[in-house]
């Protein structure tokens, strides 16, 4: 590359990391940092649509939002809150100890933050499958008995997977369920849209849970082959930016999702 | 706060682009990292602990402070936006704004559909749903049929018929 003249020009080493399309590694640095931050802005514009969508059905049906979050988990809501706040600590600290130059607590705190996202998929796994079990499902999956154990329609809904005539499936009338608290709630048809926008939002977010740890698992392994150093931290960095993101739309899923509405 | 710098052979330098080959960025101390989260996680049982009150309209207000409050902290330490450069602040910050300006106009179309527009005096087709919102007019079929003479195509399938719409072409 232009090592040997960049070297004359600025009487200072052009290290390995500086690519050749930039002056000094402050320039590249920033650089970088400028692009991830107009990738998040364009990922909380994505995140955005279905916040929307949230906005516009809950003010449409304020009551079906109300009935049907009691059927979330509170207690595991809050669980994978304190594991992804905590997550997110551990990815500050690692790039704080990339700055400083501290590689293997650096791969530390990043098994940490690694073994975190585990953690929080898991419980994911297990509010999913409850959902399922109850057939509190988006759709014409709602309530349907392929899914659920407990639930009774009021309709026959045994074919409505089956055809692929949308027009003739035909919804339960309304669907029992046992909440978390041990309520027996009966909810209507429709309360299938706030599952809907429950799944799509929180499997979004679960998608970006899974790109994150992908992510980190990258860095820890330039980071054990000693790739970063005081001088040169920016995946580190970056990769943390995109992980404190996952957390960032949690804060604001875990309210509207799992809190709002009236207590019982 | 902790001020190390990750090389300190810059004196005499300007801060931001001291040319001597390295990155300069503040590195805050493990002891602020922490007492962020430990920040984050009273809020985290301030907003469950509230939840179990009942405000009213205000529940949801309540949440989303306390939630901005909490993505406030991320974002500013955690992110590092405190201490980065103002723009990376703006371009974070600039979402927010097209995401406000996309949910109000959304919201506002919605609360909007099939009302009468006094201008132009044009009204929906009675008894037909405006698509995705309210009743287009209070309306019925009978008030149509003796207002109209044509009232004959309102027993056409509604879906069939355009609404007039004075203001194209």
């Amino acid at each position: 590359m232009a090592n040997e003249t960049a070297h004359a020009e600025h009487a200072h080493a052009h290290p390995d990391f500086l690519q050749h399309h930039f002056d000094t590694p402050t320039q590249q640095f920033n650089a970088s940092k400028l692009g991830m931050w107009v990738f998040i802005a364009t990922e909380i514009l994505m995140f955005g649509g279905l916040f929307c969508a949230y906005a516009i059905w809950r003010g449409l049906d304020p009551d079906i939002f109300d009935q049907a979050h009691h059927f979330l988990n509170k207690t595991m809501g809050a669980t994978n809150t304190v594991v992804l706040l905590f997550s997110s600590l551990t990815a500050a600290l690692a790039v704080r100890s990339a700055q400083v130059g501290k590689r293997n607590l650096t791969s530390i705190y990043l098994v940490i933050t690694i073994l975190c996202a585990c953690v929080f998929l898991v419980v994911k796994y297990f509010e999913y499958t409850h959902k399922f079990h109850l057939g509190l499902l988006p759709g014409h999956c709602f309530g349907h008995p392929w899914f659920s154990a407990s639930v009774q329609g009021g309709q026959e809904i045994g074919t409505c997977l089956r055809t692929t005539d949308t027009a003739s499936a035909v919804m339960p009338e309304w669907v029992k369920a046992v909440d978390e608290s041990g309520q027996v709630t009966v909810l209507p048809p429709r309360a299938n849209m706030y599952f809907g926008l429950y799944f799509v939002m929180t499997g979004l977010h679960g998608l970006h849970v899974i790109i994150g740890m992908s992510i980190l698992i990258w860095v820890l392994v330039k980071n054990i082959r000693g790739k970063f150093s005081p001088a040169y931290f920016t995946p580190v960095d970056l990769g943390a930016l995109y992980w404190h993101l996952v957390d960032l739309v949690w804060i604001y899923l875990f309210p509207l999702l799992y809190l709002v509405g009236k207590p019982e | 706060m902790s001020t190390e710098h990750a090389h300190d052979a810059h004196a005499g330098h300007g801060h931001d682009d001291a040319d001597d080959g390295a990155v300069h960025v503040h590195i805050g101390s493990n002891q602020s990292y922490i007492g962020i989260f430990l920040a984050l996680i009273f809020l985290t049982f301030m907003t469950v602990k509230v939840s179990y009150y009942d405000f009213g309209s205000a529940n949801i207000i309540i949440a989303m402070l306390i939630a901005t409050m909490k993505a406030s902290l991320v974002a500013a330490f955690f992110m590092h936006l405190r201490y980065d450069k103002l723009f990376n602040t703006l371009a974070f910050l600039g979402s927010f704004l097209f995401l406000a300006v996309f949910i109000l106009l959304t919201y506002d179309d919605l609360g909007n559909r099939g009302k009468v527009d006094p201008a132009y005096g044009g009204t929906v087709v009675s008894g037909v749903t405006a698509p995705g919102g309210a009743p287009a007019t209070t309306a019925t079929q009978d008030d149509v049929a003796e207002e109209a003479p044509h009232a004959g195509s309102a027993v056409a399938p509604a879906g069939a018929e355009k609404p007039p719409s004075p203001k194209k072409e």
